[in-house]
């Protein structure tokens, strides 16, 4: 009986302390003390908002559903590529879309807001310097993701405060602000970054410069938003008319002059243009793959030697180079057509008299080439590997007459379809195929470029292959899905210089911008850049045809065509387009062409002709893909987002 | 085991049954059709198949916004969509190639349907058009007619794209046209001018010739002329069609 009673005292006692001890934070969760309390924890809490920043690298894809910055099934990232999307390269199917993913980081959003609101609760933990640059940091990313926004929707709701999800219906609705608010909601965010951000960060973190270099880009595309969207006929639309989309045009040179500051901000700053390699073609290549580069100021890094699955590798190697050769798996899926490499001046191939140049050998094309183009693509002759590029598309028994008769490659054509000895003039044949001719067997095709079908959709449609980012230094058994680790270049000072010329010559400094592309064109090993031209003119290199809604100085084009000379197969192309309001102009009925090389038998001589894409595939970008819709599921939640962009 | 059997049917009904529930509400039994009536000309607008749609909302339902529902604009200039619930709707045709009227504010569909048709001042009038078969060249011409350049003081647009049209089916337009190099780009008179710039303060231009455009011999051709401003989609006003057949 004593024993049962004291038994029931323990327990007694028990019960009631046991309450206090679990009041206890719980060890194995990170709170907001842990997280925001020191720096180690604030890196913690920050690596998974840079994960998720809107970075169109080598794993995105505008048309997956899910997420295209971090979609699932991320090796068909390089075939359904943005730039695949928007002619910058082209396949056998992907054309322009756009739906859009129905982007909306609000969540991500939230999280920085969350930090910003609750972190000066911390400012004792730490130093001033280290809390203004933690706080500028989250600045910096809150930037990113309404960069994200903006350059896709224009005017989007802009939320600083943690909204609390418990709150009045009707102030959880919020409207949309204008497009010029959501800019410059960036460029205040941005600014406070730059004045407040470190000097110096680790890799792969940002600093007042990456937070710059965001600012010089972002006010870019909003000056372009402001001067040009008056042209294209859109003023009847709710959304330009309540500003949601489109900018006034008064408003134009303020943000390019943000755009200029921040440029020479950078360019200030402690980098300085790639320049390691006395060949400036090699030089431009390692450019890209060299990660001590001094042109680099942020960058986003994958390691192929992590743990698979997570997402810390890419295919781009596996992706853009053809198999069995360069790849161990699937394939080239993007080809450069030959619109884009005109930009840089081709090596003349047809004679002022109309017929082609002979050349004694295939990649004597490359002879004068700009090493720039040389460092972007691989052409005829070039070894990568341990393996040379051969591109040959087929053999014309006699070549007698112009260039132009073999009318862009169709089947059709006289020279092409005309039958001597037995077989046409133009002899075409599956990768690596043979004939004879007067006697003699001579190769049809060579093993990499333009052959007729026999796997030809990941090697052989396209007359030159991506060169740029392709990583040199691992063997073609090593090359594969998910097993490629270069880093991406998510700002880099060439794009900055290009920026502030762009911007510089929009407010007139025509001097100065041309001093700028020149440090460009120095470096690509190019000619320098022709005298000023301020002749208008309304149509642009690629896909002439078509004029723009408006005219511009001829001298502005060159500055242009100067960007995607630089920044090819660099994801910038589509929205450079959209920002400049010619997408559905550039974009209309484009039929990407190739260069083709022809052995012309009876002269033992090679041609290159410019001919249409083998599928004879055009892109066209709808009217309305000046932005995209606001997501419809959110509108559903909020009609106060509505009036949408325009035409949708 | 006839009895199990009999229990095991009965509450395989019972259990099929139970969850039955008449969806008792009754289908669409109105429906909305009508014409876009040019008024220079007093008939039906010339238009292409679905270039352009008809966009009406549904005030009647207020438990969720309104959300914009497109009807198609037909060749003839009609439209019509015969599955709609009764109730009273918005309507409004400003997505095609006219100055913009005010849209039709709580428009009744009854049961039976409605019949509304809008009449309309189109920006541009393609007029004067012929056709001309040299061989295997076609040439067309025709003139634009812009009886106005200012209404309720807005300029009219830009001068956009004179775009000749071929098809081998009889629905030719922007939508329905055989889209090939040698009858797009540098065969479209691209202007990206006024009216005012680029013909004087006139009511017609000067003719227009389009072509040669090649076609081939032995087949019939619909074509036809289009010309835009530009302004929200950029919709084409369009001359008649005309058949040519190439000897």
């Amino acid at each position: 009986m004593k024993n049962r009673l004291i038994l029931y005292t323990v327990l007694l006692a028990m019960t009631f302390s046991s309450c206090q001890r679990l009041d206890l934070e719980p060890k194995g969760i990170l709170g907001e003390t842990e997280l925001f309390g020191n720096e180690f924890g604030v890196k913690k809490y920050f690596t998974a908002l840079y994960n998720y920043l809107p970075i169109e690298d080598f794993v995105y894809y505008g048309n997956n559903n899910s997420s295209a910055y971090r979609p699932g099934n991320f090796w068909e990232a390089c075939k359904f590529s943005q730039g695949n999307a928007s002619g910058e390269f082209f396949n056998t199917w992907v054309g322009p879309t756009n739906g859009g993913f129905g982007y909306w980081p609000y969540d991500r959003i939230r999280e920085v807001n969350l930090f910003i609101n609750n972190f000066p609760t911390y400012k004792s933990n730490f130093s001033v310097a280290t809390y203004n640059s933690l706080l500028g940091e989250a600045s910096f990313l809150r930037a990113f993701f309404y960069s994200g926004l903006a350059k896709r929707y224009g005017g989007v709701p802009i939320i600083k405060e943690v909204q609390d999800p418990t709150a009045d219906k009707a102030t959880l609705e919020v409207p949309r602000n204008t497009e010029y608010d959501t800019w410059k909601f960036i460029y205040t965010d941005l600014k406070f970054a730059m004045d407040n951000m470190s000097a110096t960060s680790e890799r792969g973190r940002a600093n007042k410069y990456v937070a710059a270099a965001l600012m010089s880009r972002t006010m870019l595309y909003a000056g372009s938003i402001a001067k040009y969207t008056q042209y294209i006929g859109l003023g009847s639309e709710k959304a330009v008319q309540d500003g949601f989309a489109g900018i006034d045009p008064a408003k134009a040179n303020e943000l390019f002059q943000y755009a200029e500051d921040a440029g020479k901000f950078v360019i200030a700053g402690p980098y300085s243009l790639y320049n390691k390699e006395a060949d400036k073609g090699l030089n431009f290549a390692n450019l890209f793959l060299d990660i001590s580069s001094p042109e680099n100021i942020f960058i986003k890094d994958y390691d192929r030697t992590a743990p698979q699955n997570t997402r810390l590798q890419h295919s781009y190697d596996a992706l853009m180079s053809p198999v069995p050769d360069f790849s161990s798996n699937v394939g080239t899926e993007s080809f450069p057509p030959f619109d884009f490499m005109e930009l840089y001046g081709m090596t003349p191939y047809v004679n002022p008299d109309g017929t082609p140049v002979r050349f004694n050998n295939r990649s004597d094309i490359k002879n004068g080439m700009e090493p720039r183009l040389r460092g972007t693509m691989y052409f005829d002759g070039d070894v990568l590997r341990g393996k040379t590029f051969g591109m040959q598309r087929g053999i014309y028994q006699t070549y007698t007459g112009t260039a132009a008769d073999a009318q862009a490659g169709s089947n059709v054509a006289p020279i092409n379809s005309t039958v001597i000895a037995g077989k046409t003039n133009r002899i075409l044949g599956v990768r690596n195929s043979t004939t004879v001719v007067n006697g003699v067997t001579l190769p049809i095709t060579a093993a990499h470029g333009s052959f007729e079908d026999g796997n030809a959709e990941n090697n052989g449609f396209g007359a030159a292959f991506m060169r740029k980012y392709i990583n040199t230094a691992v063997p073609v058994s090593d090359v594969n899905l998910y097993l490629s680790g270069q880093h991406w270049i998510v700002f880099r000072l060439g794009e900055v210089i290009l920026n502030t010329a762009e911007a510089q010559y929009e407010l007139g400094k025509r001097t100065e911008a041309f001093a700028n592309i020149a440090l460009i064109r120095t470096r690509a090993g190019a000619t320098p850049a022709p005298a000023i031209d301020q002749t208008l003119i309304n149509t642009g290199s690629i896909n002439k045809v078509n004029t723009y809604p408006y005219s511009l100085e001829k001298s502005l084009q060159f500055i242009r065509d100067e960007r995607e000379r630089e920044l090819y197969g660099e994801n910038h192309w589509w929205w450079d387009l959209r920002r400049w309001r010619i997408q559905d102009q550039v974009l209309l009925n484009f039929r990407p062409r190739m260069l083709s090389c022809y052995f012309v038998a009876n002269e033992g001589k090679y041609i290159y002709l410019d001919e249409t894409n083998r599928l004879n595939r055009t892109w066209t970008a709808s009217r309305a893909s000046v932005y995209e819709p606001i997501p419809a599921g959110e509108i559903a939640k909020n009609s106060k987002l509505l009036p949408n962009n325009p035409l949708y | 085991m006839k009895k199990i059997n009999y229990i095991i049917l009965g509450m395989a009904l019972l259990g099929l049954s139970s969850c039955f529930k008449k969806d008792n509400y009754d289908g669409p039994d109105s429906g909305i059709s009508g014409k876009i009536i040019d008024s220079y000309t007093g008939q039906p607008l010339l238009s292409s198949q679905n270039d352009w749609q008809l966009r009406i909302w549904e005030k009647s339902w207020t438990a969720s916004t309104a959300v914009n529902q497109n009807i198609p604009i037909k060749q003839d200039g009609t439209y019509n969509n015969s599955k709609l619930f009764a109730g009273t709707y918005d309507m409004s045709v400003n997505l095609g190639p006219f100055w913009p009227i005010d849209t039709a504010k709580n428009v009744v569909f009854g049961k039976g349907g409605k019949q509304q048709d809008f009449t309309v001042t189109p920006y541009l009038q393609v007029v004067d058009f012929t056709t001309t078969v040299v061989g295997t060249n076609l040439t067309m011409t025709c003139r634009l007619k812009a009886p106005k350049r200012v209404l309720n003081g807005k300029n009219l647009p830009d001068l956009y794209d004179i775009k000749p049209y071929l098809s081998l089916t009889s629905f030719v337009g922007e939508s329905n046209n055989i889209n090939i190099p040698e009858y797009t780009g540098s065969k479209i008179i691209q202007i990206r001018k006024s009216w005012i710039v680029q013909y004087g303060d006139v009511d017609y231009s000067p003719v227009i010739t389009l072509g040669p455009l090649i076609v081939k011999s032995g087949y019939t051709y619909n074509v036809r002329i289009g010309a835009n401003v530009n302004i929200g989609s950029r919709p084409y006003n369009y001359s008649e069609i005309k058949q040519v057949i190439v000897p």
